[in-house]
């Protein structure tokens, strides 16, 4: 068959014509709209546009070249800082939102209870650091412990409603199992759900702590320490860009670093010890659990290498 | 094993329990893995941040003259010229680098995952660059754009450009790993080139999950823009940062709550529409 006999043959065919999707171009004539009216308002000098590149490749070019290799060991140190800053704030947001997350589930708890826990952490999430921050700042003063806490208390909105949704996932046997030998409510809690949820949430734990790593640079705002403090010193004050250059490299390093650590425990609290098996991580299901899992940086990573 | 249940119970009290297993191994070392952690991050020496609860409750005994602030709350302020525009500001930078990320993040999610990266180098690079974008905190961003290009809206919006792209790439990278392959199949039977693949067969699946995800990152934008205004990036950081540093802080409260309902409503909002969506 020639190349022409096909084509005639193919436009004898008739082709169904193409549903008009109306909700697309609303939707991309609004973006549009919004864009344009967004641009066109905003208060921006065009001098700053067109200096942007220039400029961006000036820094760098001070900031790397050459490297700054003897601030290593200070940029490592304030990074240290940050993770424990991290870390600490993780654990009271595990802490605090374990209960929570027990409250906030409708399997556990009658409708009034699960709606009011469900309220107070909806408005963690909703407060910014930057104002628990702010409002711990005479409690325990520019110190990373007023970072930590900060974070922590930031944390419990996403971890409680993430934790919640997995002890909602949970398998019922064992807390039927438990009520038939006569637990009470805290005991199948105890015995049924904790057993069941506890990994997953631990994962959770783990990856709230590689967001808060990035959180943590909220320090930097007010001057709190770690690895966020002495970048915005060194670039917003005292323009030491090449000391700068390399403290963002160490920041960077370090992070992917721990971020590789910590997912890999997160794959094998999640999978066990067998990792060549796939254990039921039907990634198909990801975007489900991740829309509703609300988070303060990328969600979704818990539930892509969870199954639910 | 309720059958081992039920014959321990129905032979009486004096037979034997099954014996409890050890825990795995993993458990364990896990379990003391995050003791130590914490403990070494906890202690005040040179690599830990010297928690202490003491001196949390000792410091909570303490006047708190900001928090004090938010009990004459100056609701006035909100009428005030500059923070109306504070707010309205950080609309528009949560809009355009919403909009402008999500573009941006699109071929990057793509090409983030085996399934719709064009070849191994593409896959690696586009890995690894997400990554490091990632890696980068909003504030940082924001400080050095305001150190290159003066202070402003712009180096807002490029901070949240960033931040946009890193969170709409990953999560939607996450979703085009998961999805069905046969629509994949089917167009590389017809001869699909790639692009018309990723076109007819990968992008339908993937645009409700990353549709929703550029409205979450929307809800991103509009929080992150609290913190930003303090290194001199602009929007409602800015007021935020001229009134904290001034100590007027019967009006930082009610910027703040304000700006908190603000953030609430648009939260509302957006988790209804992703519910729709989805």
């Amino acid at each position: 068959m020639t190349d022409a006999e096909a084509k005639r043959r193919s436009e004898e065919l008739v082709r169904p014509e193409k549903p008009f999707n109306w909700f697309r171009w609303v939707v991309s004539g609004t973006l549009v709209l919004l864009f344009l009216a967004t641009t066109g308002t905003v208060d921006v000098q065009l001098g700053q546009i067109t200096a942007l590149p220039e400029r961006t490749a000036q820094y760098l070019g001070l900031m790397y070249l050459p490297p700054d290799l003897s601030e290593i060991p200070r940029a490592t140190r304030a990074m240290i800082e940050s993770l424990g800053m991290a870390w600490i704030g993780t654990m009271i947001g595990a802490m605090l939102s374990f209960p929570l997350a027990f409250l906030a589930a409708t399997n556990l708890f009658s409708k009034p209870v699960v709606f009011a826990t469900r309220q107070v952490l909806n408005f963690f999430r909703a407060v910014p650091e930057i104002v628990f921050l702010i409002a711990l700042l005479p409690v325990t003063g520019l110190t990373p412990v007023t970072v930590a806490l900060a974070l922590g208390i930031s944390s419990i909105g996403t971890l409680g409603k993430l934790s919640a949704e997995v002890i909602e996932g949970i398998d019922h046997g064992p807390v039927e199992a438990a009520s038939a030998a006569g637990g009470g409510r805290l005991q199948r809690i105890r015995w049924s759900v904790i057993p069941q949820v506890i990994p997953e949430i631990v994962a959770l734990w783990l990856y709230r702590f590689e967001i808060n790593i990035r959180n943590s640079a909220v320090a930097g705002a007010v001057g709190a320490g770690g690895i966020g403090t002495l970048l915005v010193r060194q670039i917003g004050q005292l323009r030491d860009w090449a000391a700068a250059g390399t403290a963002l490299a160490v920041m960077v390093i370090i992070t992917l670093i721990v971020d590789t650590i910590s997912g890999r425990v997160r794959r094998r609290i999640i999978r066990g010890p067998q990792r060549a098996v796939d254990i039921g991580a039907d990634p198909g299901q990801a975007p489900e659990g991740t829309v509703d899992g609300d988070d303060d940086g990328p969600a979704g990573e818990p539930r892509a290498v969870m199954p639910v | 094993m309720s059958s081992a249940a039920a014959s321990t119970a129905s032979a009486g009290p004096r037979s034997q329990r099954p014996r409890k297993p050890p825990p795995p191994a993993f458990a364990v070392w896990g379990t003391l893995g995050f003791i130590v952690v914490t403990v070494l991050f906890a202690l005040d020496w040179e690599y830990g941040i010297g928690f202490s609860i003491a001196s949390i409750i000792e410091g909570l005994g303490r006047q708190n003259p900001i928090l004090e602030g938010a009990r004459t709350l100056d609701w006035a302020t909100l009428r005030s010229p500059t923070v109306i525009q504070g707010f309205v500001e950080t609309f528009q930078m949560a809009t355009i680098a919403t909009i402008l990320g999500g573009i941006v993040a699109l071929p990057l999610a793509l090409f983030n995952s085996l399934t719709g990266a064009p070849n191994k180098v593409v896959y690696v690079l586009v890995k690894n660059f997400n990554s490091f974008i990632r890696a980068i905190p909003d504030l940082i961003y924001a400080v050095f754009f305001v150190a290159a290009i003066g202070r402003g809206a712009l180096p807002g919006v490029l901070a949240l450009f960033f931040l946009s792209v890193a969170v709409i790439a990953k999560l939607t990278s996450d979703i085009v790993d998961g999805i069905d392959q046969g629509p994949i199949e089917s167009a590389r039977a017809s001869g699909a080139s790639h692009l018309q693949m990723l076109k007819t067969a990968v992008l339908p699946q993937i645009l409700p999950g990353y549709t929703s995800f550029a409205l979450y990152t929307f809800e991103i934008n509009l929080r992150g823009s609290a913190v930003l205004g303090f290194v001199g990036a602009g929007g409602i950081g800015q007021v935020f940062s001229n009134y904290y540093q001034r100590g007027w802080y019967d009006r930082l409260a009610a910027v703040v709550i304000g700006f908190f309902v603000v953030v609430f409503v648009v939260d509302r909002i957006s988790i209804a529409v992703r519910k729709h969506l989805l």
